[in-house]
């Protein structure tokens, strides 16, 4: 009876540590559905814009190193709690997206990646946020 | 022959003429004026302090907004500097309706003084400073809710009510400085004597930031001794004096939907007629608390 009762709280406790980590795990984002609208867009910065380490690095800090990390690795301290994971903006994959794509994902959104409109409303400080974002190349 | 050639070629030069001066007529309504671009906000929140700034959140967003004031300093480890003394606390809520309009209301512990508060851009800076501050109207409205008996024996609702009308004009120099000078009316119906009921003030607020979301922030409140309004003679004004300056220097974190005070000053009340008529403490005399202010942002 006993060793049953031991058993038993085992299979409890395993299968309750496997549902935790499980739901614990975070997917990938998945593909984005970007119009093309967007896919077509170019930065109107140049590469050297002087905004971009001024207006595009204090806006990143102030809305976006919360969840992707202060190098864009998605090791923010809000990351772990989001279900999404949020992706690594120094790798190759993140830094071949164009300009609009960028745009899109950064300033539009889905899902767990909020709106950014409101808050950052002028044109040109979201490109100098794009831009940042390729400073982030390894 | 001749004059229909002359006539063909009068048509065709006049239709080009008119087609010409049609297409420019098009090429000028269709050529916008280029948009000034409007500066950033000179400060992370629409609040400094017990002031207001000319910042108003974008259209239709929430804002929730929490003032903690600790009591003075005065008794020194006793009372472990003014933080197991009385506090005074405002809860209030902030609403956008348009992105340079924002209505709100608020609750403070002492007096139990209620708010209504609205601010209205009616001028925006521009990168360019072709328009080179920011301009708002604000004013607040307090509705004491202390017992009938505060206000003696001629007791009527309007005795509570208290008005704070002000100017706030601010300029953003650049990434890291921005400044704000604001003018200042305030009037309470009743007051008890010798406190005048009117009180013009100027308030000077800046900041500096120090890395893009850390910021020292300065305020400092001057009511201000005029003895032509005064309804008292210099005499008494002499004995009693008015309401010392509110001087306020703190650090400043914001996040995307937070923005964080935490810092020195002297006034303990919130609303700032309560501060312009009575605050007696004395930030050079070590009349010194600390206070906390902690924003929170809705986007709907």
């Amino acid at each position: 009876m006993k060793k049953s009762l031991k058993l038993l709280t085992m299979m409890v406790a395993t299968i309750a540590f496997l549902t935790i980590n499980m739901a614990m795990i975070q997917k990938p984002g998945g593909p984005w559905d970007i119009p093309a609208k967007y896919k077509a867009m170019k930065s109107p910065l140049k590469a050297n814009d002087a905004s971009i380490n001024s207006v595009g690095k204090e806006l990143y800090n102030k809305h976006c190193k919360s969840c992707h990390g202060s190098k864009g690795l998605g090791d923010g301290p809000k990351a772990a709690k989001l279900e999404t994971d949020c992706g690594d903006f120094s790798s190759k994959e993140f830094q071949a997206l164009s300009d609009g794509e960028l745009y899109y994902m950064s300033i539009i959104g889905r899902d767990e990646m909020p709106n950014f409109e409101k808050k950052i409303p002028d044109e040109l400080d979201r490109w100098a946020v794009v831009e940042y974002l390729r400073t982030m190349k390894k | 022959m001749r004059n229909n050639i002359f006539i063909k070629s009068f048509a065709f030069l006049s239709l080009s003429l008119l087609f010409s001066v049609q297409g420019m007529t098009q090429d000028e309504a269709t050529e916008e004026k280029p948009v000034a671009r409007p500066a950033r906000p000179a400060f992370e929140s629409g609040l400094l302090f017990d002031n207001a700034t000319t910042t108003i959140q974008a259209q239709k967003t929430l804002e929730m907004v929490i003032q903690h004031r600790f009591g003075t300093m005065d008794n020194g480890i006793s009372d472990l500097y003014g933080i197991w003394a009385p506090s005074n606390i405002r809860l209030g809520l902030n609403y956008s309706i348009l992105n340079n309009l924002m209505v709100g209301i608020g609750t403070t512990k002492f007096n139990k003084m209620q708010d209504i508060q609205i601010k209205y851009n009616i001028l925006q800076q521009t990168r360019s400073n072709s328009i080179p501050v920011t301009v708002s109207l604000y004013e607040v409205i307090g509705i004491d809710g202390s017992a009938e008996s505060k206000f003696g024996k001629n007791y009527a609702f309007s005795n509570r009510l208290s008005y704070f009308s002000q100017i706030i004009i601010s300029h953003r120099f650049n990434d890291m400085i921005s400044l704000q000078i604001a003018p200042s009316f305030t009037h309470y119906n009743a007051t008890e004597h010798p406190v005048d009921h009117d009180r013009l003030a100027i308030s000077v607020g800046g900041r500096i930031k120090v890395s893009p979301q850390s910021s020292v922030i300065l305020l400092a409140d001057f009511p201000l001794r005029i003895q032509s309004i005064s309804e008292h003679t210099e005499a008494v004004n002499d004995e009693t004096g008015i309401a010392k300056p509110n001087i306020c220097i703190g650090w400043e974190i914001s996040t995307s939907t937070h923005a964080f005070h935490v810092y020195v000053g002297s006034a303990q009340n919130i609303l700032p007629q309560e501060n312009m008529i009575f605050n007696k403490n004395d930030f050079f005399d070590g009349d010194i608390l600390i206070g906390l202010n902690i924003t929170r942002l809705w986007g709907f």
